[in-house]
């Protein structure tokens, strides 16, 4: 796939044509398809797909920890400030997880070691990343729970005693208590109330401002990506199947599947209209459709599109589309 | 093809096949679980081999008496053969007595084996009966009844058949009663979990909204699905079972000399081993592989009924 | 955490006189006169008579249950039937004896039994791994008795390194060990690894790892203790085997212990005796599950909680 010259200074994190499988005796999962991906320093970039997009296993693979045995990474570069991730070796690794990238997992209420104080989960980062004593990273780490809403005197209480979004807000705590260059948010609020989601996401935005991070925001939703995000990329079946900033893709979508995303979302004011859900099934990643995975699903489809993939089109210097109907035209089709 | 079928059609089109409402319900259930249950367990080539031993070893004990005849070789003394080692004309050698190991071998699987299947049927309808009830009706029963079991989770298998058997004596009968007891709380306990897993399952819910009665509720769905763990367990106690025999006959607080028990032939067999181990070799040896066996077999259960527990 | 203990304590108490009673009931209905036992060739009318009423057995079932519980609780185990010497002595010679073996049994169990889970738990797909599948499998399925005329025909026999009997020094103690052990020590190290594997799947794992926590954390300080439930809940319901075992080990291995002293009164029908060795071994069995949950409940901070740990929720 080809990736239009930027200026790659300055890139906090570069994927490039990455490829993950799932390998089991039974089935091949494939889950990532070739994805590219570009964040600047101090930029949020929105990664929205439905369940099964391959997000996560993107996500992952940013910190080398695709499940081993049966996740292999079959090609593909990932470039953390200008470094290999995927040939860094497992010191090296150590090192930059939790210090320059970090991540927030999407379900609070299993993140936790449950026999570990929260305190004692927050300072272990510390203590790896900053060599202070025991002491001082238990001190900083009370200051950190503070910052993210909990009184600090239940640093010495375990994940048990705490509801939901304080889980989450503690998962918030450890991912930026070193301060990260990049910060992953795998849907950081799906598991939440509606309430609690706006202060979660609140705080993330926060956070974010004060410490300058650029931030990788997973998630479905796309009120979350009008809010937090400065770029957005659409996952489909494994491949980032248009990208752009948020007008691009708000005001100026092109791809069909990005259409149906928008077209799904229930219209609060016209209370009477029927919902308009994309027809179809979300494609099986162990069995994907030939040529552009989405073609069983479109309503532009062309004979063309169940033969090969669309090549990447890049429409302006920010906004790119990977759809057989942008072939000769750069003007919208929809 | 991706024309999403209405329920009713897909309801109005099979329900005439069928003639009751279970038989309808049945093959959607029972028929596909098995035979996907049956496929995981073929692929798994230790429990399969499990299978086959312990087949092979109750056809033995089928026909044991046309192996060996029981009265000449199995019993009979005859001390100018006693002690000869493994031959063509005995297999295993021969005992302290003379007679043939291998025939005695053979018919003590017969005493190994009944005992075993009788003994967790008895833990089984008790135990199960115990269990099912507590589970399913839970509160105050459900204390009463594991608390009763408690007690008697006290005392280690072993000891407990021995107190029995202390109390009553050792005729076979009370062999197998006294380690069908001692299974019985332990039995209980495994189908009460899985009663209880059951219970909150939902079509146990829905079937209680159409006004199924608790009966029929036990027996149709909860019994059902119990099923495969039970299974499991039943197998290996039945391993359990055949091991506590020998161990009893071993101490001498079990089947007596002359019948031919694996366990009862080590001991006698003990006295002689250090200068003909060969008597001491074939009893355990037939112990530890219908053990083993059983084992497999029983593990190959448990994963292919739910492989997410490997 | 003391609380919990004591809760545990009192909590133990109505379990072990149900076990008595339990227990005392089947004595009970042994057929068979016990005075022709204790009298032997000197039985006459008179004299069972006058023994019976001596030993109150003409006493009605739950007097007679009363009196036992209150002299067991004074420590008087009554008499033996054939030796007509208090039973409390003879236990008290030959229990240690048992204790040692089930100890020694304990100890090859968790020492060797936790470790190799454990490695083979993380490396899930090594040889190792397969290896210890195979040895676990085996050793479930070997008779202990098998087992130990087996080491002693090779280690006493063969090799002559090894005492095939008896207790004296450390020496005679690893053959019944390893016997008694070998079942369990499969078992823990089934439980250990499969629980390991759980462990390691879970989330709070992987949070760790991104975190930056080195590979040996990862395992030590994180999966270890989560891992370790499962097991001590395993090896709390071994103890009452082992202890089950240990009558056929004491057997195996002419080791004067409580164990073969039972099998010996139910021969010779001594029914204090028996009684005596059954109630020891229920309160030792009673005793570890407590032991077991209280280190349970040490590893657990939820439940430690509950009984004045941490702050309540």
């Amino acid at each position: 796939m080809e990736v239009k010259k930027m200026n790659e200074e300055g890139n906090t994190l570069e994927i490039k044509n990455l490829v993950i499988h799932y390998i089991s005796e039974e089935e091949v999962v494939k889950a990532v398809n070739g994805v590219d991906i570009i964040i600047k320093a101090g930029k949020t970039l929105g990664l929205v797909g439905e369940t099964g997009a391959g997000k996560t296993t993107t996500a992952l693979s940013i910190l080398n920890l695709v499940p081993e045995p049966q996740g292999k990474i079959l090609s593909g570069e990932v470039l953390l400030q200008g470094r290999s991730v995927l040939s860094m070796s497992d010191l090296e690794l150590e090192d930059i997880r939790g210090d320059k990238v970090a991540m927030i997992f999407q379900d609070p209420m299993t993140s936790l070691n449950p026999v570990h104080t929260v305190g004692d989960q927050i300072a272990e980062s510390i203590e790896i990343h900053r060599k202070v004593s025991k002491q001082e990273a238990l001190k900083q780490a009370k200051e950190m729970l503070e910052l993210v809403g909990i009184p600090g005197e239940r640093s010495n209480e375990y994940p048990y005693q705490f509801s939901g979004g304080m889980k989450q807000r503690v998962v918030i705590a450890i991912a930026l208590t070193c301060s990260p260059d990049l910060l992953i948010a795998d849907e950081p609020t799906t598991a939440l109330d509606v309430t609690i989601q706006a202060q979660v996401l609140k705080l993330i935005n926060e956070l974010r401002r004060k410490y300058h991070m650029s931030m990788l925001m997973i998630t479905h939703d796309l009120g979350i990506v009008a809010e937090v995000c400065d770029e957005v990329s659409i996952a489909y079946a494994g491949r980032i199947v248009e990208h752009g900033t948020l007008e691009d893709i708000f005001d100026n979508l092109r791809h069909p599947y990005t259409k149906g995303l928008f077209d799904a979302l229930p219209d609060i004011e016209a209370r009477r209209s029927e919902l308009k859900p994309i027809k179809g099934l979300m494609p099986d990643p162990t069995n994907l459709p030939s040529g552009c995975a989405f073609h069983p699903r479109c309503d532009y489809v062309m004979e063309v599109c169940s033969q090969s993939l669309p090549e990447n089109k890049w429409l302006s210097e920010t906004h790119c589309v990977q759809c057989h109907l942008y072939k000769d035209t750069n003007e919208s089709m929809l | 093809m991706s024309e999403t079928v209405t329920r009713k059609e897909l309801m109005g089109e099979t329900v005439n096949k069928y003639t009751t409402r279970k038989e309808f319900f049945k093959q959607y259930k029972k028929k596909s679980r098995l035979e996907e249950t049956w496929n995981r367990f073929l692929r798994n080539k230790m429990a399969v081999i499990g299978l086959f031993i312990f087949v092979f070893i109750m056809v033995v004990a089928v026909v044991a008496p046309l192996i060996a005849d029981y009265d000449t070789e199995a019993i009979t003394i005859n001390v100018s053969n006693r002690l000869q080692p493994p031959s063509t004309e005995h297999i295993f050698g021969t005992d302290e007595m003379g007679r043939d190991i291998m025939a005695r071998i053979v018919h003590g699987a017969r005493i190994s084996l009944v005992v075993g299947f009788s003994s967790v049927a008895i833990a089984l309808f008790i135990g199960g009966a115990f269990g099912a009830i507590a589970g399913y009706y839970g509160g105050k029963t459900d204390d009463i009844i594991m608390r009763c079991m408690d007690v008697f989770l006290c005392l280690p298998d072993v000891l407990l058949a021995l107190a029995i058997v202390a109390a009553f004596g050792t005729t076979l009968v009370n062999m197998t009663i006294a380690i069908g007891l001692s299974f019985t709380p332990k039995f209980s306990r495994v189908v009460r979990s899985a009663v209880m897993t059951v219970r909150g399952i939902e079509y146990v819910e829905a079937a209680r909204a159409i006004g199924s009665t608790n009966t029929h509720i036990i027996t149709n769905h909860v019994l059902i699905n119990c099923f495969g763990p039970i299974v499991v367990q039943v197998t290996l106690y039945v391993a359990s079972a055949i091991l506590t025999i020998s161990a009893l006959s071993f101490i001498g607080l079990g089947i007596q000399a002359p019948i031919p028990e694996w366990g009862n032939m080590l001991a006698s067999g003990r006295a002689y081993m250090r200068d003909h181990a060969y008597i001491v070799m074939a009893p355990g040896l037939a112990i530890f592989v219908t053990i083993l066996s059983l084992n497999l077999l029983g593990d190959g259960l448990r994963d292919a009924l739910d492989p997410r527990l490997k | 955490m003391l609380k919990f203990i004591v809760r545990r304590l009192l909590a133990m108490i109505p379990v072990v006189l149900a076990v008595t009673f339990v227990v005392f009931t089947m004595m009970y209905m042994t057929p068979g006169d016990p005075t022709n036992t204790i009298l032997g060739n000197e039985w006459t009318e008179a004299a069972s008579a006058k023994l019976k009423t001596e030993l109150g057995l003409d006493q009605p079932f739950l007097v007679q249950f009363f009196n036992y519980t209150i002299n067991l609780v004074q420590g008087d185990f009554g008499m033996s039937y054939i030796t007509r010497a208090p039973v409390g002595d003879q236990l008290m010679a030959r229990f240690p004896n048992t204790l040692k073996v089930v100890a020694g049994a304990m100890l090859f169990c968790v020492g060797v039994g936790v470790p190799i889970g454990v490695f083979s738990g993380v490396k899930p797909y090594s040889v190792f791994s397969n290896l210890t599948m195979v040895v676990g499998l085996l050793g479930v399925s070997l008779p202990i008795f098998w087992l130990g005329l087996l080491l002693i025909l090779l280690f006493s026999v063969e090799l002559g390194w090894l005492p095939s009997s008896g207790i004296d020094g450390f020496a005679s103690l690893i053959l019944p060990s390893l016997a008694l052990g070998s079942n369990y020590m499969a078992n823990i190290m089934r439980t250990t690894r499969s629980s390991m594997l759980e462990v390691i799947r879970q989330d709070y794992i992987r949070t760790a790892k991104a975190k930056g926590v080195n590979a040996r954390n990862v395992i030590m300080k994180h999966a270890l203790q989560n891992a370790m439930m499962p097991t001590v809940t395993v090896i709390g319901m071994n103890i009452g085997a082992l202890l089950g075992g240990v009558v056929l080990t004491e057997t195996v291995f002419s080791i004067p212990g409580t164990g073969r002293l039972l099998v010996e009164a139910i021969n010779k029908r001594d029914t204090p005796t028996v009684l005596g060795c059954l109630v020891i071994m229920a309160v030792c069995v009673a005793v570890s599950n407590l032991l077991v949950d209280i280190v349970y409940a040490y590893l657990d901070p939820r439940i430690k909680a509950q009984y004045g740990g941490g702050r309540g929720e």
